[in-house]
Order: C-alpha cells, then structure tokens, then sequence
C-alpha cells in the first residue's frame, strides 16, 4: 500500500482496512515486551498539529510514533502565531521548512486535514476535524471489536448518542460497516440525522434489536450552540446506561465501548467502568497499536 | 458605424430563431431580414450563428467599495461583456453599504465609466443590520429602484412591512434574500447527506422556504412588488408559482449554478461549490428547471459573487460564499440547456434579457428594424475553456475552471461601440 496520508475511512477498501488491523497486532504484543520499541521509522520526524485540546488523542499519538522510534516534535498551537492571525496555509509552509515526515492534525474544522494534505508532501494524518472524521479512532474500535467477536460480519453494533456532532460516530460506523458488522444509530431525535443506518429514537427498541455491542458517544457540549435537549438529567434517564440498564447488558453480555472522556451520570453510571464487559481502556491501549500500524503504512513525498 | 451581419439566426423572446441579416448603422438598426450586403458595410460572416439582444444580469456583486481585492466596478463591467451581458445591477453589500444617496451617487459615478450602464439596487435597512430604516426617498433621488439587503433577509418582520408600507410613495420594489437566520446556522452547504458526511451543519432548505413565505405574504399585504432572489429549493418554487396563481405582485430569479449543481457536487470539499443559497439536490435542480420552462422564474441572474484564490482556499466552513458567474453564465446555459434540448434561445432572451430589464423599467433590447443596437453574436458549435486568463473577472472562482464547455460568444455591440469581437 502506497498511501500517502489517512484521512478518513471512507476512502479506505476492505483489505486495506483488515491489512492495518492485521499490522497492527503485532504491535500490540511488543507493549508486554520490556522494550516496547521497534526501529521502523527511525530518522524520521513526526509533528502534532493539534488545533483543538486533546490530551488522549495527542498521548496516543505521541507514544506510537516513539515505539517507532520517530523523533516527535509538538507544535504548541495555542502560543504559535496562529493566534496571531495567520493563516493554516501559511503555518503549514512555514512547518514545510523544518521538513516534517508525517504530520498529525487535529482541527476543528471538517476538511481541514485534507487541506493540509494536498499542500505537503508530508504524510497527514487526520486526528479529527470537526464532525467529519476521526479514523484512526474507527480503525482501533475495530481492531478492540474484532478482539471480542473475531468473526465481525454480521454481528451488530449500535451507536449511541449525539450522532449529529460526532465524528467518531461517522468514522467507526463506516469502518465497522465495512467489515460486515450491522451498525444502528441511537439518540435524540434532534441529534441523530437520517443516514442509510438503522436509526432508533427509543433506547429500548434499540436493545430490542439485539446488539452485540453499545457504543456509548460522549454529549459533545461545545459543539452545540444550541440546547438538543432538555438537561443532562433527562439524557441519562432516557439515553443513558442506568444501573438498572446495565444489570440487563450484563445480563444479557453486551460489551460496551466509548471512544472517551466519558461523562459519569450523563451517557454512564460509575457501574460502567467496572463492568467485566466495558472495553473502554481495552481501547485506550489498542489506540496506540492502531497508531503505529497507520504511521508504518504511510508513505510521506518528501525529498 | 456600418456593420452588416450575414447570414445568422436572429432571436427573440418568443419565437425560434429565424434566419435574417442584420444590418447596423451608427448604433441604430437599419433593417433586419434577408438582403445583399450594403455596399460600404463592413460584412461579418454569421452563417451559423445566433444574433439576439444582449443579456442583462439583475443580481451582481462588484465589490467596490471596500472590497476591491475581490472585484471593482470596472472589472465586473468587463467579465459581463465577457459573457455577452450589457447591463447590470449591483448588490449593496459593499463597505461601507450602499445605503445612502452619497455611496449611491458614488458607486454610479463609477459605473458611468465603464462600458456598459451599471444600476444599482440600496439597502433596505441602514448597513443591513435590519435595525432603521435607510434613506429610501434619497436613494430613488440618486436613481434606486430595488432594495434589498441581499446577502441577508431583513430579520425583523415588522420593519420590513413598515419600510414596504413607506417605500410604496417613492414606487420602488423590493428584493428579497429569504434565509431565516437561526435555522440556517453557518450558512456552509445544505443539509442532507451531504453535509453529514462532510460532518458540517447544513443550512436546511426551509430556512429559505419559511422566509420565503413571510416576505411574500408581507408584500402582499402592503401592495409591494417583491421579487425572490435566487431560489433555490423546488418547494421554494412551488411557493411562488402558488402565490402567482394568487395574483401575488411577485417575480422571481433562479441562479444557473442552482440549475445545474448540486450538494454531492462539493465532492471532497470543494469550496468552488460553496455557495449561499447552497446547492440543494438533483430533484431540486429539476423543479427549478421545470419552473424555469414554466415561467414560474421571470429572470435568470447570476449572483456573480467573487473571491480570491486564496479566500477560497480556506477550510470550507471558512471559506466566503458564491461563484464568480458573469463570464460563464451564458455559455454555461447553453452547454448545459440549450445543446440538451431542455430549452430553446427563446427562453434566454426572455429570461435573460427582456425580462430583468422590464423589471429594472429600461427598454427591452431588440434586433429589430429601427431599435437601438444592443446585441450579442453567439457561435453554438465553438467551444469556450474559462482559464483565468480568458475570465475577465478579477476573481476564478467558478466550478467551470479550465474547463471547456460548448458555445462561444463572438460579439457584443452596443450603440455604436464593439464592445467585444474574437
């Protein structure tokens, strides 16, 4: 694969997708190792563009790229000139001279990474933009996914939460769409748009349809201008995992995953996080495996 | 001035072309049908091509004052001569606002040196904040017809009935920009499929609809004539073909690009298809053409909003709204239209040149014995590829970039000037 950055899952096919899944396997089994570090991409310099506050995101990045033993520079957006009005375009051909070999960006805007990618000739990878995409997010909750049920088609999923604003929402669910697991939306009428997947407004009827997996979103309120709904209270009684929901998931072993930071009592009761099924820190270190297999398959255009 | 054209189809707004020559003396048209060339004539080959009334684009951006980087008067004047168009007028966004007898009498002063007249449309409400009332009489004084806020809809509906209410007096009308600011939100691309998978807020369709409906019903009320820009949405067509049907004083505008593109068009971002109205979806790009063929639409005007390269490089959300639209409209229609049958030369000259300057209370432009020359010739089998260098518009923002589309405009006269010959 000759791919020069990753931007989204859309773009990606079936075997490219089960290929970064497969490489990034044995990625995981070196963090049991006492060194953790593989040579691959030594001499190389990987930079973090990160737009918006991240610290997970950025951690896991950071991580991967030094077990490939890449050098990582951060670029402190916040204290750069950006905030001194210049533009995205001119910061990139000013980060073109410090000949960066992969460039990870996070921004708040959709398409903004892809923006970036055709600027340089440095491999981009997408850490989220806006609500668009995030699909090193969808490549390891289908990695953390195919763990628990090897064989993914179909087995079903449903997403849950605030669809309209989430990015993960769009990249997990076309990752997992594509590798044969039948994916439903859930959430309040007035954050779950009309898409080609099944959509339910009622969580029951959503349980009804026999997930094998609940993929709780976070309530993303800085993306909302706008009240979507009543208050965190009412979320958490009608869209939230109540204790009385969870005894029933775990009941009935319906795993639970959740791309983090989680909001305890609004999408999830403090019982969440010690349920034997919750793959929420599964995710976190599969993140990191997902990671390194992306930047080793990258390509960068640089002289 | 002795011009002789030979051998073209001369059309008109309702008929098909039929073959005539047209033989031009000092700005006035001496005779049209089918005669020997006058001696002393210079003779111009036509054989082939179409001769009609030159266009006229009702709806403008020329970014002058303030925004000259964008686009000025003289630049503008230059790209509709480019796409065959001898007449426009402009939109009062500019900064400061044409809101006043002075930008008024300023921006004219301007547009009187150029090649072609250049109107002007004035603001509604003082800098388009939809909070006073402009000076309305003052501005009919400095020559004003139309007034609008375009860019936006006068958010308080009461100020716009007391405004139409007080601007009857002076018999001026009034142009609307329907968008109901809180459901449109950023104003980045319609919503739909698209827009969730570009996993950017959509502007809903009855964003426009809703202020559609509260514009026209206002009008009605007061008496005022109204006329819809670009609309955009096929219910937005159904709701003035059925006030029309009421008796409604309304008349209506549809954008080419609104004709021809739709939300999926944006493909990977692309900011060339950025625009507001957005581009909606296929069915809507149908209604739109049935209500054009239909005469649900009176006029066909561009919205020629131009921005820089670098303006439209920006992140789409970031990205300025519109399309740089006088150089290709024509052609556009025509590769697009006419070589597909939908509709005929007819329409065009309708719709794109009697109509808007029936609406703007001009003389219609005519090839017909003893009329003024105001005249384009059309060659329908060249071809025409919008580099930046062939546009003549400051700005290239347009989907058509470097691409080649079907149709050539050969020649623009008007009185007793060339304005343009290839």
């Amino acid at each position: 694969m000759a791919r020069k950055d990753f931007l989204d899952i859309v773009s990606l096919d079936r075997e490219e997708i089960i290929h970064l899944l497969d490489q990034a396997v044995p990625f995981k089994e070196l963090f049991t190792r006492s060194v953790k570090k593989v040579p691959a991409l030594k001499g190389k310099t990987v930079l973090m563009l990160f737009y918006e506050p991240s610290t997970r995101t950025l951690s896991s990045f950071e991580v991967a790229a030094k077990r490939l033993s890449a050098d990582v520079t951060i670029f402190d957006v916040p204290h750069s000139s950006v905030t001194k009005g210049e533009s995205v375009r001119d910061t990139i051909d000013t980060l073109q001279a410090m000949r960066a070999d992969y460039i990870v960006v996070r921004h708040q805007l959709a398409g903004q990474p892809a923006a970036i990618a055709r600027q340089t000739g440095a491999s981009v990878i997408n850490a989220g933009d806006g609500a668009h995409a995030h699909p090193t997010q969808g490549l390891l909750d289908a990695f953390t996914f195919r763990e628990v049920c090897p064989e993914m088609a179909g087995k079903k999923v449903v997403i849950m939460g605030d669809i309209l604003h989430s990015r993960v929402a769009r990249s997990t669910s076309t990752i997992l769409d594509k590798l044969g697991v039948e994916v439903a939306f859930c959430g309040p009428g007035s954050l779950v748009p009309q898409t080609r997947f099944k959509r339910f407004t009622n969580y029951e009827e959503a349980m009804k349809w026999g997930p094998d997996a609940v993929y709780l979103l976070r309530v993303q309120k800085e993306r909302m201008d706008q009240p979507f709904f009543p208050s965190d209270r009412e979320y958490h009684n009608v869209y939230g995992i109540t204790e009385e929901r969870l005894r029933r998931i775990a009941g009935e072993g319906i795993y639970v995953m959740h791309p983090g930071p989680i909001n305890r009592g609004v999408e999830l009761c403090d019982g969440v996080l010690d349920y034997e099924r919750c793959l929420i820190s599964q995710q976190v270190e599969n993140g990191i495996a997902a990671r390194m297999s992306v930047l080793y398959d990258l390509k960068p255009q640089v002289s | 001035m002795n011009l002789f054209l030979q051998g073209g189809e001369v059309a008109t707004e309702d008929a098909a072309p039929t073959r005539a020559d047209v033989w031009i003396v000092d700005g006035i048209i001496k005779a049209v049908g089918v005669m020997d060339a006058p001696e002393g004539a210079r003779v111009v080959d036509c054989a082939g091509k179409i001769v009609m009334p030159a266009m006229f684009d009702a709806h403008v951006h020329f970014r002058e004052p303030g925004q000259e980087h964008k686009e000025t008067i003289l630049d503008g004047t230059e790209a509709a001569i480019n796409g065959g168009i001898t007449g426009v007028v402009m939109m009062p966004n500019t900064a400061p606002a044409i809101d006043s007898a002075t930008v008024v009498n300023r921006v004219l002063e301007i547009g009187r040196k150029c090649r072609i007249p250049v109107l002007t449309s004035g603001c509604i409400t003082v800098d388009r904040k939809g909070k006073e009332m402009a000076p309305i009489a003052g501005m009919k004084k400095a020559g004003v017809l139309m007034l609008t806020d375009d860019g936006d809809a006068v958010p308080n509906a009461a100020l716009l009935k007391r405004s139409m209410e007080y601007a009857l007096e002076f018999e001026m009308f009034f142009a609307s920009h329907c968008e109901d600011p809180q459901l449109a939100g950023p104003r980045a691309l319609n919503e739909g499929p698209a827009s969730y998978r570009l996993g950017i807020q959509g502007t809903p369709a009855l964003a426009e609809e809703i202020c559609m409906d509260r514009d026209i019903r206002i009008a009605h009320a007061t008496g005022m004539h109204l006329h819809i820009q670009h609309v955009s949405s096929a219910i937005g067509m159904e709701t003035i073909r059925w006030w029309k049907s009421r008796g409604a004083k309304i008349t209506a505008e549809v954008a080419p690009h609104h004709l021809m593109f739709r939300d999926e068009d944006i493909g990977d971002y692309d900011t060339h298809y950025k625009m507001n109205p957005p581009l909606r979806t296929a069915e809507d790009n149908a209604a739109l053409l049935q209500g054009l063929k239909e005469g649900v639409f009176d006029l066909i005007a561009t919205d020629h909003a131009p921005h820089t390269e670098f303006e439209k490089s920006q992140a789409f959300v970031d990205a300025p709204n519109g399309l740089s639209g006088l150089d290709t409209a024509l052609v556009s229609l025509h590769d697009r239209f006419i070589c597909n049958g939908d509709f005929g030369w007819d329409l065009i000259v309708k719709r794109y040149s009697a109509e808007p300057r029936r609406m703007m209370r001009l003389g219609v432009a005519e090839v017909a014995e003893g009329k003024p020359v105001d005249l384009i010739v059309f060659d329908p089998k060249k071809e025409t590829t919008f580099t930046k260098e062939f546009m003549k518009s400051k700005s290239s923002n347009t989907p058509f970039l470097n691409k080649t589309l079907k149709g050539s405009i050969e020649m623009v006269v008007l009185g007793d000037k060339i304005l343009l010959e290839r």
